[in-house]
């Protein structure tokens, strides 16, 4: 039998159910395994120190006859979402400090299904990069190869379920965030619909793109977390009722595969893992379909206006006035500028200075008029290109995890995001699935297969990432 | 390649202190960036809005509205719920905390 925490949670939920084991075993078998790889992958920022109390509740929930998927199930939370009472640092130094003083309702809803948190886990600052080397306390590392990144922002979690020391994590996906770092770890990285998860307790960093997702061992996990998560939530007004999302479900077997993206900058044995995917969908009964997505090149350049103008926005709440850290200079606009140049790191504040750019009146019109106009071209074609597709099919990322201290310029850094934006601008649902692995020096790395599909329609991709698996 | 003086500017208008050393290399980092999200220069509207106040626009983005009273966490308007958090652990996120007053600097100066 695998261990305790190597199994997935369908399966823990299921000897659960049956009185096989207990959530206190199965929570001392992730506990185990976080101290044994921890100090060297540095998923984890912080292990709660109360895990096997939740366990223990959870038992007794349990034996009072309470019954859910997740009853008893140890999970990992990214640590830009809130649970009350513990911190939340967004991995800076900001908020290393900070308690948070409420739950974040994602939190709510796992705990009434009776969830145990298992810790805090590693992310690039505020969710900010691509690789989890922004993070203020060191980068997580790849359990895969651990002279190697994660991938990012949510690269604790991909690392901490790929690395079983955790059942199953919530990440958050603004460009890619839950997607790239699933890619890379070889896990499920699942970003529902825009609105389809509420966001309050998640810190905000892009609030057109944010979303908060699972990240999990199988398609089937990634579907029990977010059937618990979702739905609308009066604290985030941009969060829908899934019957308004339900309109568009599809049940064709046309998956569209956008060739026209595939020209260059990917790796050669990336795109075989691929094709080989795409014959085992065809094998099947799905059908491949060349689609054309004309403004899908630009969608990293708008990605990269967009995304810093609304986090130049919304990281203006770091005032060092009402919580977090908070310097002291000669007068309140030193103050400021003090609190937020020292507990802010390099790219926090290279996109904070972007976004101040592109949003100051003599270029606004260049770069934000132009990128919103360009976005909602983007959405209109993946709608009518979706309109007779089951879901729409790339690589997740171009390359497999690259080595830590690799990339040293920032847009190199960027390019890695080059498939997993679309989805954060036209609103999208899309999955990262596992599709093999290549190899680099002498290791085999995991590659993602991403899946896209129509607003509200998270179950064609379930039911086609199911058929890679 | 954007200043020195523009990056300084940038840098003041975004409330962050950077060191002089920084400025050489954010001046490369967002040049190079502004290089390459200057592409959508290339776009042309066409007709299609962002923000529209029908639920049919094409980016399916309308404005949210509610009732300017205060609400319940269940969503329906009556007497407000503390639901961001608990006074004290409100006051306790306070950098410098005296009693239930949270320190800032005096912003209002006597003329000299």
């Amino acid at each position: 039998m695998n261990k305790l925490n190597e199994l997935t949670i369908a399966e823990a939920s299921k000897k659960l159910a049956a009185g096989e084991i207990t959530a206190v075993q199965l929570a001392q078998a992730c506990l185990d395994e976080i101290a044994k790889r921890n100090p060297e992958l540095n998923a984890y920022l912080e292990v709660f120190d109360d895990v096997l109390e939740q366990a223990k509740k959870a038992d007794e929930r349990r034996a009072a006859g309470e019954s859910h998927p997740l009853l008893g199930i140890p999970l990992a939370v990214k640590d830009n979402i809130l649970i009350q009472g513990r911190v939340a640092s967004a991995a800076s130094k900001m908020l290393e400090q900070y308690v948070a003083t409420y739950d974040a309702t994602v939190i709510k809803k796992l705990k009434e299904a009776g969830a145990v948190f298992l810790g805090r886990t590693n992310m690039d600052e505020f969710a900010m990069g691509g690789s989890n080397e922004n993070s203020a306390f060191g980068p997580a590392k790849n359990p895969h190869d651990e002279s190697r990144v994660t991938g990012g922002s949510s690269g604790g979690s991909a690392a901490a379920v790929a690395a079983h020391l955790c059942l199953g994590a919530l990440g958050s996906d603004t460009g890619g965030s839950v997607r790239e770092p699933s890619s890379f770890c070889g896990v499920v990285g699942f970003k529902p619909t825009y609105g389809a998860v509420s966001r309050s307790g998640l810190m905000a960093m892009g609030s057109s793109l944010d979303q908060v997702g699972p990240i999990t061992k199988t398609l089937e996990d990634a579907e029990i977390l977010f059937d618990t998560i979702r739905g609308k939530d009066p604290l985030d007004s941009t969060s829908v009722d899934p019957e308004d999302l339900k309109s568009q479900t599809s049940n064709n077997k046309r998956i569209g595969v956008p060739r026209h993206l595939f020209k260059e900058g990917i790796d050669q044995d990336v795109l075989e893992r691929f094709e080989a995917s795409l014959k085992k969908l065809e094998g099947q009964g799905y059908e491949l379909v060349d689609i054309t997505l004309p403004s899908s090149p630009l969608a990293l350049a708008l990605y990269y206006i967009i995304m810093p103008a609304e986090a130049s926005s919304n990281l203006a709440r770091f005032d060092g006035v009402r919580y977090g850290l908070s310097l002291k200079g000669s007068s309140l606009i030193e103050d400021y500028a003090k609190t937020r140049g020292e507990g802010f790191g390099p790219e926090v504040r290279r996109r904070i200075m972007l976004g101040t750019y592109v949003l100051s009146a003599g270029y606004y019109d260049a770069y934000y008029g132009k990128a919103i106009a360009a976005r909602a071209l983007l959405r209109k074609e993946y709608n009518d290109a979706l309109k007779t597709l089951a879901c729409i099919a790339t690589p997740t990322v171009p390359s497999p995890a690259f080595a830590l201290g690799e990339k040293s310029d920032p847009l190199a850094m960027y390019l890695a995001d080059i498939f997993t934006v679309s989805a954060n601008l036209t609103g999208n649902p899309a999955v990262s699935v596992p599709m093999g692995t290549v190899e680099r020096g002498g290791k085999a790395l995991p590659a993602g297969l991403q899946l896209t599909a129509a607003h509200g329609d998270e179950a064609a991709l379930f039911v086609v990432g199911k058929a890679l698996e | 390649m954007i200043s020195k003086e523009e990056v300084l500017k940038l840098a003041e208008l975004a409330r962050l202190k950077i060191g002089d050393g920084e400025v050489e290399g954010l001046q490369k980092d967002i040049s190079s960036i502004l290089e390459y999200v200057g592409q959508v220069s290339a776009v042309q509207p066409q007709g299609e809005t962002f923000l529209s106040d029908s639920k049919d626009s094409p980016f399916g983005l309308h404005t949210v509205m509610r009732e300017d009273l205060p609400r319940l966490a269940s969503g329906k308007a009556g007497v407000p719920t503390p639901v961001l958090g608990e006074r004290e652990a409100l006051l306790n996120a306070f950098p410098t905390r005296e009693g239930d007053f949270n320190v800032v600097r005096k912003i209002i100066q006597k003329d000299e």
